[in-house]
């Protein structure tokens, strides 16, 4: 099987936030809970970049370890999924994200903050593939569907890359290398302990 | 084709050409032809190792008005994990488990502490009233409830859960949790009454050193004398007052989170809150141990208030005292034979 | 045995009111995170109408 990432090329990402909209519209994501986002450091200066952000499905996910009811799993495709059946709300997971991915329904720890939602990798949930149940929870699922995540397959600029990390890896070496430069994969190292060598 | 334009770019450019029989890849070098301008356009961008460096996280700007959300990324998470799953356990098992251990060691070598048969026994004497025992009680049971639903955190999913399975156990976390936010209310009410009531007789003085070098009742065989409070219990007061107001600081700052501080600042919040919770309970046990199994008689004074002269006088001598100078009368004292002077 | 019924009583009592003061002041991420102008009812969607993450009206189909 695959092993699932994501690569925001910092170079072209033009903070279009289209990654955004098409993630909000495929999962009816509701208002105030963001599974994706566009960051933009150093705005309105000459270094300024900008940068796709999500769950990064990490290796080794601190999420996963750090939850005190165990509600994460991984899957074949080494996407991080999680149980909104079992998980209780505590925010420990968003605590240990090094991209801030994890999301509540309610702002205060106290009583009920609902059940943390993050990105998918429109990979839906525990429940079976594609029913209504899974949809309700998770949002759909493009990759039972045989398709690729949403927020990447329609990046107007192809910053934005989803699929196996060899090949999107790849990819993106033949693009630094064809252009000249590049600033390599933002968030790899922290996620998946290793990086692109440009 | 990509030959060609090899041997293209090497009559145009020498210099490129050498660059690419070094790197020996049969794309042409970005200078001659990819990248017309020659030039990298973001060259003045930040970098993200650069970043980490030198910020050590990257902070941006964000449209969404949840400052979280700014946040790009916090390596710090990780070495949060690192206390939490790595840490944390070791601590709080080797914190709970050697103080159990300790206190049967104790329990099997040395035993019960025994009351003694003087005179004076069956003679009762108020040491809490009501008022006292329900604010004790109203912190304590709080505390047990904190205690297990906080060890829960941490020991749930490796004890609990293979035992009772994922769902029940989830169910009995989100009720736990549910018990943890709010029992921590009138837990920090018993607290400050605690602190209001009795801390005038906790305040350490000259009699208590003398308690500590003659090593209390509890490891020597003398009784020392004290007032209401000895060393020990004073001890205790002060692990609770100080203990207490830690978790009731840094648990209010996770109830209302990134309300006060940042994702690091949560982290290390959380940090303490764990750490100085299973150093408390660990401190408790030991306390609860000697209120009820370690001492005969020490039970009386929280149970119904009120204990055997016999016992106050054994281990707080200065206090029965003070307590008959007060009331000489004696509406202090229950018992039918008045008590001789000593 | 009295005064722990009672403290008993009383804790459960004050962390009631406790759990009614505080969820007052509970926020959904709907009202904290957005601006004036999002003008949002709570329906069915992935937190549920209560906002609390458990999706409720199954059964309401594959939408959009």
């Amino acid at each position: 099987m695959a092993r699932m990432k994501f690569l925001c090329d910092a170079d072209r990402c033009i903070e279009c936030n289209a990654c955004v909209t098409a993630c909000k519209n495929e999962h009816e994501v509701p208002w105030g809970i963001n599974r994706r986002r566009v960051v933009t450091l150093n705005d309105g200066k000459p270094s300024e970049r900008s940068i796709s952000m999500a769950c990064m499905h990490c290796t080794d996910a601190p999420c996963a370890a750090v939850c005190p009811v165990n509600c994460f799993f991984t899957t074949a495709d080494a996407v991080v999924l999680h149980s909104k059946d079992l998980c209780i709300g505590c925010g420990y997971c968003f605590y240990a994200c090094p991209f801030g991915a994890p999301q509540y329904p309610r702002v205060g720890n106290f009583g009920s903050r609902g059940k943390m939602d993050k990105c998918t990798y429109c990979a839906g949930g525990p429940e079976a593939d594609l029913t209504t149940a899974e949809y309700e929870k998770y949002g759909s699922n493009r990759l039972a569907e045989g398709k690729l995540p949403l927020c990447a397959e329609m990046c107007s600029t192809k910053a934005l890359l989803a699929g196996d990390g060899e090949i999107i890896a790849q990819i993106y070496k033949e693009r630094v290398v064809k252009r000249g430069y590049g600033s390599g994969a933002w968030g790899w190292k922290t996620a998946y302990r290793e990086t692109v060598a440009i | 084709m990509h030959l060609l334009r090899i041997a293209l770019a090497a009559l145009m450019l020498g210099g490129g050409a050498a660059v690419l029989a070094q790197t020996g890849r049969d794309v042409p070098p970005a200078a001659s032809t990819a990248n017309p301008s020659g030039q990298n356009p973001t060259a003045a961008s930040v970098r993200e190792d650069q970043l980490l460096r030198e910020l050590n996280k990257l902070q941006g700007r964000v449209s969404i008005p949840d400052g979280k959300a700014a946040l790009l990324e916090q390596p710090q998470g990780r070495e949060w994990r690192q206390f939490r799953e790595g840490w944390l356990p070791w601590i709080g098992g080797i914190a709970i488990l050697g103080m159990l251990l300790a206190l049967f060691g104790f329990y099997f070598t040395k035993g019960r502490i025994r009351l003694d048969q003087t005179e004076e026994s069956g003679v009762k004497i108020l040491r809490f009233n009501a008022f006292e025992r329900f604010m004790h009680w109203l912190t304590a049971v709080c505390f047990i409830v904190l205690a297990l639903t906080g060890l829960n955190y941490i020991f749930g999913k490796r004890l609990l859960m293979p035992i009772i399975g994922p769902d029940a156990f989830a169910a009995l976390s989100q009720w736990g949790k549910y018990a943890h936010n709010y029992l921590a209310w009138p837990f920090m009410l018993g607290l400050l009454l605690m602190l209001i009531v009795w801390v005038k007789d906790n305040i350490p003085n000259r009699v208590d050193v003398a308690w500590i070098r003659k090593g209390g009742g509890f490891l020597g065989d003398a009784h020392p004398s004290a007032y209401r409070f000895n060393a020990g219990q004073k001890m205790i007061f002060w692990i609770v007052v100080i203990g207490g107001l830690l978790m009731s600081a840094t648990g209010i700052l996770m109830l209302f989170p990134f309300s006060a501080t940042d994702i690091n600042g949560m982290q290390l919040t959380q940090a303490v809150h764990a750490v100085i919770g299973v150093l408390f309970i660990a401190a408790i046990l030991a306390h609860i141990y000697i209120g009820s199994l370690g001492m005969e008689g020490a039970y009386d004074a929280m149970g119904s208030g009120e204990v055997d002269l016999a016992w106050a006088r054994r281990h707080h001598d200065l206090w029965v005292e003070e307590q008959r100078a007060k009331t000489a009368s004696g509406p202090q004292v229950h018992g039918a034979r008045p008590v001789p002077a000593e | 045995m009295k005064t722990i019924i009672l403290a008993i009583v009383a804790a459960v009592l004050l962390a009631g009111a406790a759990a009614y003061l505080l969820s007052v002041n509970q926020k959904p991420a709907y009202q904290a995170f957005s601006t004036t102008g999002a003008r949002v009812t709570p329906t069915d969607n992935l937190v549920g109408p209560n906002w609390s993450g458990d999706p409720q009206g199954r059964g309401a189909g594959h939408r959009g």
